[in-house]
């Protein structure tokens, strides 16, 4: 039985050209998990508020939403309030009331229900998301991941027949982020609650869906299981895979390498044309070999992959691979690891802090000590609470240790500031350096995770301006104007810094903070809420930074982000680095804390950081196998990486 | 008394706090002021009551010393300075503003240690549910805003734009700007925390109002013990049983038995808060030395 039924829905924002929503179609059944995903400003948040009537946005609308065989719009709002719920992205912003009680009980008081009933449901919530232990609280005394599972508690209440979710995980920290979706499967499981969720976390949420809905531009890309899905994407070579687990896209890339290579008269091959490149525009509800999507599935799929590759072709296809003769040696221990930057400057560090908030409270730093050196980036991972926007802080001179020393290059190399290298200027630099003051020039600069707090003026050219003492010359305008190209905003200038979207309030908010031509760049958790996109478009702005002689140190739970990018890494846990190594040293070294595709391999190829790692070994043993027709042994597997037997 | 149901709590202190503002009797005054003083002790503690008497004393002593300075009413003179005659009703008259004045002040700093918040707008939404919504959004959005000017000013310090520092008029500047800021984040945040309202049906008839009190078999007991004993005295000050009146001179009533059992009853009511913690926690202990 379906519960939403969207037929031909069409949506235009009042003044724009251009169609929010053009002619989607979903059918949502009774009791699915539906997962809606796309990139930022693709349209998900606008369909989702179409599934309320309360919400909808004002525009032109056409086509028909069916909920429970009937036109949402006829529902009256008391049946809506209480059969959708939805839950929205910030955490914060929905919380209504003082008290975690109060916040529970504030949609069934709405509803006009009596003390004795909202009791009985209050209570089966609380016992359900096991609140009780904050029940009494006050919502500001709770963490973010707390209060987003307050606010589906508190919309759970009204026992909704459907959950609606806007990217509920956006501003939550990875491990507080699994909590809540693992609640949302729960619900789903145990209450048969229908739920359709917009997500970015496809390696957690992919594995929980029954149905897969991609939007681009407004119109359905695809739509049906996982598997089915994801194949699609990959025909069509859609950008958004870039998003998907790692399982899923090393076999992607693997079945697209075996399509390309086999003949027409492979079997594969053939499989695959007739499936999914003649077929209906938009549900594919089949797949061939299952596209794996959890790191065991992944790890399943890639030993019978490297079986079938080292085995005799005639042998069983799924044995078990082989003991091989040689182990690769282990990857150096990433403690003791030499640093490959070490011969590179140091510019700032930290020796030995210790930081404390209150004279009475816990050290939040315990010896911490760091280097940064120069032109590098820098992440420092960990937990929360083990001290990461404090050790910013600290760096950044905003709080004062009170044991240990925190130390800046006075001279670093001023020739490579940037605007010594920004040619249109290189002129007016004389004027530019004698008008400015020196106070935090050179030095080092802190980008806060809200990026929110940095902005002060009505548009984005304003805002930039107010870091010059001298606004309204020409070289403040055209250094505002360098640097927004320089971080691709240009086009945005003159809106507000809070209608634009978070990726590029994010680069707004690094605009202002590169005017200070700082040596050191801090951020703390820059990539988050940042869909795939717009982290691979700030990627390369910090490999812009670097390229000009800027060192970043950045804070981030974004161990993905991390691997792809950093030169270094180091752990926090503590109030200290636990272990410091280069990038792919630190991976490698480490078990649990680290990539998808290190845990997809681990045993089973060595030496894997990103899912990349993994499809060029799979690939050069493919092509070994196919030169020389039979099994490759391995000697010749001795490459980048190397192949051991799992034990 | 903290777990006593809200309005049994308020109209407690109500009461009490009426009587000792209105009837300025100083028997009923002495009683007031030193139960006020001893479950104020036994709320805050001893150290807390040195910084309210450091408050306290001050005003006392004007209030004492100013009465009989400007009030010239009441027959014996005491002293006459000049064309200033300073008589003794008005001095004791001042005197018993002072100890009003004080054991008022202690019986609300016990008050605001039972009534909290939430407790304040529990009892004024059973009147007006939209008021109770309304300081409790409040109490949740004035934190909320603090911390975030907080914030912003932390994040500006990070990018060199010291905000607390610089000339008055360049402070001034940036404190506007931090404040229209604040505005503009406050309209646009509010815009989600009005969906999540809507959302969850806020607007529609009818809206209840939930509490977590429940009036139990103990808070009727208790109550109907101190409306008893609220009884007596009034009786007792509508009958003239007891009775003051300092001008022209002071008139106090005549010492008797019914008198004195309204002076108990009064004493009584005062101390009810601290007896019933009081036996509470004794209960408590016996209770867990069993265990």
């Amino acid at each position: 039985m379906a519960l939403f039924t969207l037929k031909d829905l069409s949506f235009t924002y009042p003044q724009q050209p251009k169609q929010a929503l053009s002619a989607v179609y979903m059918v949502v059944e009774k009791g699915e998990f539906v997962v809606l995903c796309g990139r930022s400003g693709c349209g998900k948040s606008t369909l989702l508020r179409h599934l309320k009537t309360v919400l909808t946005p004002h525009g032109k609308h056409q086509g028909e939403i069916l909920f429970d065989n009937r036109p949402l719009a006829q529902v009256d709002l008391r049946e809506q309030s209480s059969r959708i719920g939805f839950v929205l992205q910030s955490p914060e912003n929905q919380i209504v009331t003082d008290k975690v009680w109060h916040e529970l009980a504030f949609g069934l008081e709405s509803l006009g229900c009596d003390t004795a009933t909202i009791r009985l449901r209050v209570a089966e919530m609380a016992s359900f998301f096991g609140i009780q232990e904050w029940y009494h609280k006050d919502v500001n005394e709770l963490s973010g991941g707390q209060k987003q599972l307050l606010n589906l508690a508190a919309v759970m209440v009204m026992q909704p027949d459907v959950l609606v979710l806007d990217e509920p995980t956006a501003q939550l920290d990875p491990i507080a982020a699994a909590e809540f979706l693992n609640q949302l499967k729960k619900i789903n499981d145990e209450t048969g609650t229908t739920i359709i969720i917009a997500e970015q976390r496809l390696e957690v949420v992919l594995p929980l869906a029954d149905k897969v809905v991609v939007l681009a531009d407004g119109k359905v890309l695809a739509q049906g299981d996982v598997s089915a899905i994801s194949t699609r994407l990959n025909v069509t070579k859609s950008p958004m895979l870039k998003a998907f687990p790692a399982a899923a896209r090393v076999f992607l890339a693997m079945e697209d390498q075996t399509d390309d290579a086999c003949t027409a008269g492979s079997p594969k091959g053939e499989h695959f044309n007739r499936e999914y490149r003649g077929d209906a525009r938009f549900n594919c509800d089949s797949s061939i070999a299952t596209c794996p999507i959890t790191i065991r599935e992944g790890r399943d799929w890639l030993m019978r992959e490297l079986a079938a590759t080292q085995s005799q072709p005639s042998s069983d296809q799924l044995a078990q691979p082989q003991m091989l003769s040689t182990l690769p040696p282990a990857p150096p221990s990433p403690v003791h690891a030499e640093n490959p930057s070490d011969a590179s400057t140091v510019v700032a560090g930290a020796k030995e802090v210790w930081f404390r908030y209150e004279r009475k409270g816990a050290d939040i730093l315990r010896g911490l000590s760091l280097e940064i050196h120069q032109s590098e980036l820098f992440c420092l991972l960990g937990g929360n609470g083990t001290g990461k926007s404090t050790t910013l802080g600290v760096l950044a001179g905003l709080l004062k240790p009170y044991r240990g020393k925190v130390w800046l290059e006075k001279q670093a190399s001023s020739a490579n500031t940037l605007a010594a290298t920004d040619d249109l200027l290189q002129n007016k630099l004389a004027a530019f350096t004698s008008a400015e003051s020196t106070a935090a020039r050179g030095g080092l600069c802190l980008l806060p995770q809200d990026s929110q707090t940095i902005f002060t003026e009505k548009t984005i050219r304003d805002d930039l301006l107010t870091m010059f003492t001298n606004p309204k010359s020409d070289i403040s305008l055209a250094r505002a104007d360098s640097i927004a190209e320089l971080l691709e905003i240009d086009t945005l200038l003159d809106r507000h810094p809070f209608d634009v979207s978070v990726g590029e309030q994010q680069r707004a908010a690094l605009a202002k903070v590169l005017l200070r031509e700082p040596q050191i760049l801090l951020l703390d958790e820059p990539t988050k809420g940042l869909d795939a996109a717009f982290k691979e478009q700030l990627a390369a702005i910090l490999e812009k930074l670097k390229a000009r002689g800027v060192s970043i140190l950045m804070v981030s739970h974004d161990i993905e982000f991390c691997a792809a990018y950093a030169d270094r890494c180091a752990m926090l846990f503590d109030g200290d680095v636990v272990s410091q190594s280069a990038t792919r040293q630190f991976f490698v070294g480490n078990s649990f804390y680290t990539t998808a595709a290190n845990r997809l391999s681990r045993g089973l190829v060595e030496n894997v950081v990103t899912a990349e790692d993994i499809i060029k070994h799979l690939s050069t043993l493919n092509e070994r196998q196919s030169k020389s027709g039979f099994p490759s042994s391995s000697n010749k597997l001795s490459g980048t990486s190397s192949v051991r037997a799992r034990s | 008394m903290r777990n006593l149901h809200p309005a049994i709590s308020f109209s407690y202190f109500a009461f009490v706090i009426l009587i000792t503002v209105v009837f300025m009797h100083p028997v009923t005054l002495c009683i007031s002021l030193i139960s006020a003083l001893l479950y104020a002790i036994y709320l805050n503690g001893i150290k807390s009551l040195r910084l309210t008497l450091l408050v306290l004393v001050p005003m006392m002593l004007l209030a004492a010393i100013i009465n009989p300075l400007f009030n010239h009413l009441g027959n014996t003179v005491l002293i006459t300075v000049g064309s200033l005659q300073i008589t003794l009703e008005s001095t004791l008259y001042g005197l018993s503003t002072a100890g009003m004045l004080a054991a008022v002040i202690l019986w609300f700093s016990c008050y605001n240690k039972i009534m909290t918040s939430d407790k304040f707008t529990y009892l004024f939404g059973k009147i007006i549910p939209s008021v109770s919504l309304i300081i409790s959004m409040t109490l949740r959005f004035i934190p909320r805003y603090l911390s975030q000017m907080k914030k912003i000013t932390y994040a500006q310090q990070a990018i060199g734009r010291d905000l607390n520092s610089g000339h008055l008029i360049d402070r001034i500047r940036s404190g506007g700007d931090i404040l229209s800021i604040m505005v503009t984040w406050a309209l646009e945040n509010g815009v989600d925390t009005a969906d999540s309202m809507r959302s969850r049906g806020y607007g529609l008839k009818g809206r209840s109002s939930y509490s977590l009190y429940k009036l139990d078999s103990r808070d009727k007991l208790l109550a109907a013990f101190s409306l008893y004993l609220a009884i007596m005295v009034i009786v007792g000050i509508a009958l003239r049983l007891i009775s003051i009146s300092y001008f022209p001179w002071i008139t106090l009533n005549p010492f008797s038995i019914p008198a004195l059992l309204i002076y108990l009853a009064f004493l009584l009511l005062c101390l009810f808060p601290l007896l019933l913690d009081g036996f509470e926690e004794l209960k408590w202990r016996s209770s867990r030395s069993r265990i």
